[in-house]
């Protein structure tokens, strides 16, 4: 099995690059800055999760016909963080298009204290399927993920709200062969890393 | 109802790649390598790692990068790097080593510009101001009675820590490590009235520092100091109390936290 982890140029893809090579033991990895290239040999294709969504969008700007059509077929894909919030339409945070793989857009979350960082735990949605829940995960965003469709959405999440409200985001989304998490996998410890492994066969079946 | 658990974060003073002062863990061959120590206390529970880099030379920084470099090999909790960071280019190097995020000190008071470059180009998410507070009378000048201060408490400067603390965040900070040097070291439990004037100043996670003693000194920073996480070092260091100490004391005092490693 071949994976690429698309290199967008907006961050350090070290941790999630060590955390796919022992949650997916069985995989080759390549680290791939040319979509097309990646869509070449993949059989999973992994978006990672650090940067600003404008930046990311530019960068799949040129390949974003041809990344919605291979994702549309079939192709597994795997979002982290801002890689999820890429497979929507567009974000709050800036101009730039998504892939527009999961209709819905990515808006600013409504809390006393932003970015939402640290351990958050999981709530499964009624039709998630058995995952390795851990006890928490790493979370370090402030935008969030409003899918229009919430069937999509396989766990939640919840932080702090306005006025003592609660403000509860998507933190895992599926539609077909696509799926994304909120948190970092690659940094919510040895449970992330078993949730990450399990998040990729999920899509790889 | 769930929500955001509070964090207990493990800080290590590295000097040219070796952990000062050393640390107590059982059966551990050598007490001074920062990338297993970090690793042990990922193991053990710790939520995020911090290396503050005390080496004051260049050639002690590049060694800090490798570090950084080794460790993010191996460790799947965050790791925040401090001590040194001057210009977003050492931003951008940390980060690419490895590091999730930056704490930026003294090179801010000099340069309050340096967090919006950085959060621009990086995120707020990476990007963490800390402050080292000393108390004193309050004036017309340091109203909240806690005055920045940089080099380890031993230069002031003209700034109010939570004035501070209130222009990092607008200009781009996304965390706040506050340290109070009154306490720092002295065990006596964390000054509660600074970090609770920084936190309900502020619109981002505050992590309290300086101050650590017993496990039961935790609590009242979040709960009473309204922090969202807690720094350690030395009462975990000398192996007085584990990780797993402190976050039974935590969820015993009713602060919600991560208790399996």
């Amino acid at each position: 099995m071949r994976v690429a982890l698309l290199d967008l140029g907006v961050g350090n893809l070290h941790s999630l690059e060590k955390a796919l090579a022992l949650a997916l033991p069985e995989a080759t990895l390549y680290v791939d800055t040319d979509p097309a290239q990646a869509l070449a040999h993949a059989d999973l294709l992994v978006f990672p999760g650090v940067g600003a969504f404008s930046g990311a969008a530019e960068r799949l700007a040129p390949h974003r016909q041809e990344l919605r059509r291979a994702l549309s077929a079939g192709l597994p894909a795997l979002g982290v963080c801002l890689g999820m919030q890429l497979f929507f339409d567009a974000s709050d945070e800036g101009p730039g298009e998504g892939l527009g793989l999961i209709p819905g857009r990515v808006e600013r979350l409504a809390s006393p204290r932003l970015p939402h960082m640290g351990w958050t735990p999981l709530e499964p949605a009624a039709s998630a399927p058995p995952l390795p829940w851990p006890e928490a995960v790493y979370y370090a965003h402030s935008f969030g993920c409003r899918p229009v469709d919430e069937r999509v959405v396989l766990a939640w999440s919840s932080i702090e709200g306005q006025g003592g409200a609660r403000e509860r985001f998507a933190a895992i989304v599926r539609h077909e062969n696509t799926i994304g998490c909120q948190f970092h996998p690659e940094k919510s410890s040895q449970q992330g890393l078993a949730l990450l492994g399990a998040l990729a066969r999920e899509v790889l079946r | 109802m769930t929500a955001a658990l509070r964090r207990v974060v493990v800080c290590l003073d590295v000097d040219r790649g070796r952990v000062k002062k050393g640390v107590r863990f059982e059966a551990l061959r050598d007490v001074g390598d920062p990338v297993e120590l970090a690793q042990r206390y990922e193991r053990a529970g710790a939520d995020e790692i911090v290396f503050l880099d005390v080496s004051a030379s260049a050639e002690g920084r590049s060694t800090m990068l490798d570090v950084a470099r080794r460790t993010a090999e191996v460790l799947f909790v965050p790791l925040t790097l401090g001590g040194g960071i001057a210009s977003v280019d050492d931003v951008e190097r940390a980060l690419r080593a490895g590091a999730d995020k930056v704490g930026i000190n003294s090179a801010a008071v000099r340069d309050p510009a340096l967090l919006g470059a950085a959060s621009a180009r990086f995120g707020a998410q990476c990007v963490v101001l800390s402050i080292d507070a000393k108390r004193e009378a309050p004036s017309e000048a340091i109203p909240s009675g806690y005055r920045v201060v940089t080099h380890g408490g031993r230069t002031p400067t003209e700034l109010d820590a939570v004035a501070w603390a209130v222009e990092g965040v607008r200009r781009g900070a996304g965390e706040i490590l506050l340290t109070s040097i009154d306490r720092d070291g002295a065990r006596t439990g964390y000054e509660l009235a600074l970090t609770r004037a920084v936190a309900d100043a502020v619109g981002v996670p505050v992590v309290a520092s300086g101050g650590a003693g017993e496990p039961a000194h935790l609590a009242p920073a979040i709960l009473e100091g309204h922090a969202d996480a807690a720094l350690v070092a030395g009462i975990v260091h000398d192996g007085l109390y584990t990780v797993a100490d402190l976050k039974r004391a935590l969820a015993e005092a009713g602060v919600p936290v991560r208790r399996t490693p």
